[in-house]
């Protein structure tokens, strides 16, 4: 089992440095097959992990080698499988098999094809160490790297230039990259110092030594523990104030956004408040401020989706609601429940937009919807693939997401929130509407994009067919929830529904269906036949508030970037040239002139050199008599 | 070897001595041959050092000027061996990429003597011998500055060296000053650093031999606000010079931080603890900030060492074993790290005899083996785990936050302000279009590059998966030193303060 631990974990190591190796040639298809079937390998290895912990109910530690010692801190390279690693592992691979093969059909014309393998499989080994670390640091190794990898594939079209907000949004790849990075950064800073509170009161940054030690801490410091590292969850899980740069990340290739800022890498931060629940657990306040959040973020993303035209912005601003939703339910203490909604939407969520990366490989990387209509005739596989996830993550009965999400509406109710409760039903309806606005603009309606002049073609068959496995989960993921619970709440707090909420399931799920149904019903009125502009609306201010997000990237930008970079200037000019260079040269410029100014007492003068001796005598024999007076 | 050390100091010296009948053509093979059998005996040194020890080894005494108690003092311990093996490293590197066509062999020379001034530092057991160093390695660095450096190289030159020495004085009696009290309690005249560790000095004495050695120190360092110095310097130094100056010259400040100030001052170094720690913050976020302010691309790699100083000040304060020992760490890191990529900078200055971001854009495209070998090293910069750069960064961090959190918090920043200036230089000189038709046809690193900056990838990347062999022995040292800063400290606040791990007190390490 051991073996299968190392093999699930450095598989995707191995085809990153083996794409690498050819990452500055021209394309050479086997990389792409090669890294996909080291994927495969680590696929097929976290499904035996799986099962074996599924079935036995053990769960294995392997501990690789030390990493950093110094002091009474001791970090080993340490893994763990248990029932949540091994859950999120094989989300992790499975994603990620299917985004690799799909990659070889996506990127087949890019030139730096080897070099997109070789990140991608850079990201999934982070991903990898970042689920399966026994401690906080390993799983800071892996929140990092997936960071930098992240960093690599949104700047990976890096030759494109900088243009105004006007003309994109996102401004250029490598802007966007940056951003996302040091977004990122300034919460991983939280995330650090939620390390060192743990260190110096428990002595290591183990789980299980760090969890045993929790009930012994005071109320304050788990507190600021918990706010620490939700702190750092908040970056890269993009909730709100920091969640401009997912959105921007829609910069890099289709598959990178399926798979990292979809499915995996966005989930780092609900997997840590899953992973840390015997923290948040001890934290009501905090974790009702999660769940606050979360819910708050579910609703704003989801206003933003409403008038997007961005195919990629929709699906993200989506992912950012869902991600609200899965730290709603974690927040209100139903971990198990918050991990089942990121399995399935993991499996939607990647669908859909590998299905919108069909759409650009066809419409030749147009991106607005209001360009698109009626590709069903052309592109009947994607339409399906791309309706279903929409019907799955709308919440209509049976797919994933009506079980995973309906889920943690209920638990809204259950704990008596009942604000956050109105709340996410409301955004499960925004959630139908702009879902379904998106599929109808695309795939129905009147064919606008010939007037672009563009010809449309269905996607490859094989990479069609690599994407049927997440269309199967999509539609039938919900009907594991059960033996899912049962598997995960042995590592995990249990969450029951009271008697009452109980009783009333069918009628909230009702409610919750009356919502969705009329989110799609709304879309199918408006779009199904075509795209109708109402001027009106689109000039009006609310329109136009929600299409630029709130104004808030505006915002960042006027209020920290520019002014960030004009004082760094003044810094520069002003203090650091002006002021402490200045001093420095003033004081070796006064004492260059005071003794260029003695000079010309060396006169050379006998009588000059008698006046200098009695002022110097006189005024020495003063300091004696003042001294002598002072001290005597 | 009995006497390795000595040979290690003297043996570049002399062969420098030699260099001079060598035939101008092979002076560079020469130099690369010397430097590198210099290195290989820094390594034999490591070998042979025993890590279950934290104290001095290869210890060697002859005595100089008895009646002063002058000796010829050397030894070396955890601290040390790392510092002096990055120095022969760097040396060995900087030579080998050397691109300077104007007198090779007068420099060859220099950097010989300068390679023998700074094993010397690195080695002094004797206050003397440290300073007679110290001093000493001004000179070949201000050779280099003023003789192969830009249009403003005599200003620079003289700025770093009449401002450094200034420093240096004040501290030379600050040691003139410990000799004649240690001469006043036992009778006998001693500049041994570790006869004069078992001074117990009042603390008045303490603070104001602190503040002597501080100048000196702080302007090496560079610490804000004595740091103007710098930027001039690497502004005007060639690429070698640069290197040099940024992997080991102002490591000899922080150095001397832990060498003397640390064990000699307990209690001193106790009550600095909240000054120094407000301006290591300053440097840490003020110079980042300048830093991304700069246009030239060697400037940002200046600034940014600055700031990445401040790291290793603050570490060296938290007075605990994790500060310390990260510190140490990081002046490994930030030797090898800003060592690359002012060799990066020279690399395409070179090329374009330019080192302005906006001359450059889309080099990614071009220069690729160049990009990547730059990113690496700019994650190094920026602390990413699994490089050379986050272990000790990590540590000073985790270290001082025992300290305190809020002060932590604004070092912290580090992360974020560090990220913004090198990926806002990469992102300058790296991508987008190609927008000069000067840089369509650069030709990417050259085997001589490649062959220099490879082996500095590899450290990188190995200190930070596995830092466990460089880290053991410092840790080691620095444990033994707390137990006994411990123990000497006067006041109760400094018996508080300075935190002796449950590693070390276990296991009874008291030298």
């Amino acid at each position: 089992m051991e073996n299968l631990v190392y093999i699930a974990l450095f598989a995707p190591l191995v085809s990153s440095l083996f794409a690498a190796l050819f990452g500055m040639s021209p394309k050479k298809q086997f990389v792409g097959v090669v890294a996909s079937v080291l994927l495969g390998i680590s696929l097929v290895a976290s499904l035996m992990l799986a099962s074996y912990v599924y079935t036995t109910g053990n769960t294995i530690h392997v501990t690789m080698m030390d990493w950093i010692s110094a002091g009474d801190l001791h970090i080993p390279f340490g893994f763990v499988v248990d029932q949540v690693s091994v859950t999120m592992m094989s989300v992790v691979t499975l994603v990620s098999t299917v985004v690799h093969i799909y990659s070889n059909g996506y990127m087949d014309h890019d030139k730096s094809f080897n070099r997109f393998f070789s990140y991608l499989s850079a990201f999934v080994f982070s991903m990898m160490v970042l689920v399966m670390s026994d401690n906080f640091a390993g799983l800071f190794i892996g929140w990092e790297g997936v960071g930098v990898c992240s960093w690599l594939l949104i700047g990976f079209w890096y030759h494109k230039e900088d243009v105004s907000r006007e003309e994109n949004p996102s401004i250029s790849p490598s802007w966007a990259a940056n951003e996302a990075f040091i977004m990122n950064r300034i919460a991983d800073l939280g995330m650090l110092v939620g390390l060192f509170i743990l260190y110096w009161n428990v002595g290591s940054l183990q789980y299980d030594e760090v969890f045993a030690a929790l009930p012994h801490l005071s109320g304050s410091i788990l507190n600021a523990a918990a706010i620490f590292l939700f702190i750092g969850a908040m970056g890269k899980s993009a909730q709100f104030p920091l969640h401009t740069w997912l959105t921007d990340a829609m910069e890099g290739p289709t598959p990178v956004s399926a798979l990292i800022h979809a499915a995996t890498m966005v989930t780092a931060g609900v997997f840590l408040v899953i992973r840390a629940n015997p923290l948040f657990s001890m934290t009501p306040d905090v974790s009702y401020f999660i769940a606050a959040l979360g819910t708050f973020v579910a609703f704003f993303a989801a206003s933003m989706a409403l008038v997007n035209r961005d195919l990629k912005r929709i699906i993200a601003f989506s992912t950012l609601s869902q991600l609200g939703y899965m730290f709603a339910a974690a927040g209100l203490g139903a971990y198990w429940i918050a991990l089942f909604h990121l399995a399935a939407h993991a499996f939607f969520k990647a669908l859909l937009f590998l299905g919108a990366g069909n759409v650009m490989h066809a419409m030749h990387d147009e991106l607005d919807i209001f360009k698109m209509g009626g590709l069903k005739k052309t592109m009947k596989w994607t339409y399906i693939y791309m309706g279903l996830a929409s019907l799955a993550l709308a919440g209509i009965p049976f797919f994933a997401g009506y079980f995973s999400k309906d889920a943690i509406i209920e638990t809204a109710w259950n704990e008596g929130t009942l604000v956050l409760w109105l709340i996410l039903v409301v955004t499960a309806g925004m959630t139908a509407f702009y879902s379904f606005r998106q599929v109808f603009l695309t795939f129905e309606g009147d064919e606008r994009y010939k007037q672009y002049g563009i010809h449309p073609h269905e996607m490859y068959k094989y990479v069609l067919i690599a994407m049927s496995p997440l269309a199967i989960l999509a539609v039938i993921a919900g009907f594991f929830k059960e033996p899912f619970e049962h598997f995960v709440t042995a590592l995990l707090p249990e969450y029951h529904m009271s008697e009452h909420t109980h009783h009333i399931a069918w009628l909230l799920g009702i409610v919750v269906l009356v919502f969705a149904v009329g989110g799609i019903a709304l879309a199918f009125k408006k779009y199904y036949k075509g795209l109708k502009r109402d001027e009106a609306l689109e000039s009006s201010w609310y329109y136009k508030l929600l299409a630029n997000q709130y104004y808030i990237p505006d915002f960042y930008e006027e209020f920290i970037s520019k002014p960030y970079a004009m004082i760094s200037e003044k810094m520069w000019n002003s203090v650091d040239m002006r002021i402490v260079d200045a001093t420095v040269d003033g004081i070796a410029k006064f004492l260059y002139e005071t003794g260029d100014g003695s000079r010309k007492m060396q006169t050379g003068n006998l009588s000059n050199y008698l006046n200098w001796m009695a002022v110097g005598a006189v005024l020495l024999l003063v300091v004696a008599a003042v001294s002598a007076a002072v001290i005597g | 070897m009995d006497n390795i050390l000595s040979v290690l100091v003297f043996f570049p010296a002399i062969a420098g001595l030699l260099g001079f009948v060598v035939d101008k053509k092979s002076a560079r093979a020469y130099g690369i041959t010397v430097a590198a059998i210099e290195f290989l005996l820094s390594l034999w040194l490591w070998f042979s050092f025993d890590t279950s020890n934290a104290g001095m080894q290869f210890v060697e005494m002859i005595p100089l000027i008895p009646d002063f108690g002058v000796n010829y003092y050397l030894g070396v311990d955890g601290i040390s061996l790392f510092i002096i093996i990055m120095a022969t490293l760097m040396t060995l590197i900087g030579m080998m990429s050397m691109s300077i066509e104007k007198d090779v062999k007068n420099m060859i020379i220099t950097l010989l003597f300068l390679e023998m001034t700074m094993v010397g530092v690195f080695v002094a057991l004797d206050a003397i011998i440290f300073y007679l160093f110290w001093e000493l390695s001004l000179v070949p660095m201000l050779y280099i500055v003023g003789a192969w450096g830009g249009p403003l190289r005599v200003y620079a030159a003289i700025k770093f060296f009449l401002y450094t020495f200034m420093g240096s004085l004040v501290m030379l009696v600050g040691m003139l000053f410990v000799a004649y009290v240690y001469h006043n309690l036992t009778g006998v005249w001693s500049f041994a650093i570790t006869d004069w560790y078992a001074l117990v000095l009042p603390v008045n004495y303490q603070l104001w031999l602190f503040a002597a050695f501080f100048l000196g120190f702080a302007i090496k360092v560079p610490m804000f606000p004595f740091h103007t110095w710098l930027p001039y310097a690497h502004g005007q130094a060639p690429t070698i010079g640069s290197v040099i100056l940024a992997a080991v010259l102002l490591k000899m400040g922080t150095y001397g931080f832990v060498r003397f100030s640390l064990p000699m001052f307990p209690d001193a170094s106790v009550m600095m603890i909240t000054p120094i720690a407000v301006i290591s913050i300053v440097m840490i976020i003020y110079t980042a900030m300048v830093a991304y302010a700069q246009k030239d691309m060697k400037q940002v790699i200046a600034y940014s060492s600055v700031s990445h100083m401040g790291i290793i000040m603050l570490g060296i304060f938290a007075l605990n074993s994790e500060g310390i020992g990260g510190s140490v760490f990081q002046m490994l890191s930030h030797g090898i790290v800003s060592g690359a990529l002012f060799m990066l900078v020279g690399v395409i200055y070179d090329r374009r005899h330019t080192k302005l971001m906006s001359e450059f854009g889309g080099l990614a495209s071009v220069m690729p083996k160049y990009a990547v070998i730059f990113g690496i090293m700019l994650m190094a910069s920026v602390g990413l785990p699994l490089t050379i750069g986050f272990v000790g960064e990590f540590l000073v961090l985790l270290g001082f936050y025992d300290v305190s959190p809020i002060m932590t918090i604004l070092a912290g920043t580090s992360i974020i302000v560090g990220a913004v200036y090198m990926l806002s230089l990469y992102k300058k000189s790296f991508f987008g279009p190609i927008t000069k038709e000067e840089n369509k046809t650069l030709k990417d690193l050259t085997p001589k590059e490649s062959w220099s900056l490879i082996p500095l990838v590899a450290i990188v990347i190995w200190l930070g998966v596995y830092p466990k062999p460089v880290l053991d022995p410092i840790n080691k040292s620095v444990n033994a030193m707390l137990v006994f800063m411990d123990e000497k400290a006067i006041t109760a606040e400094a018996k508080e303060m300075i935190k002796v791990p449950h590693a070390a007190t276990k296991t009874g390490e008291v030298k």
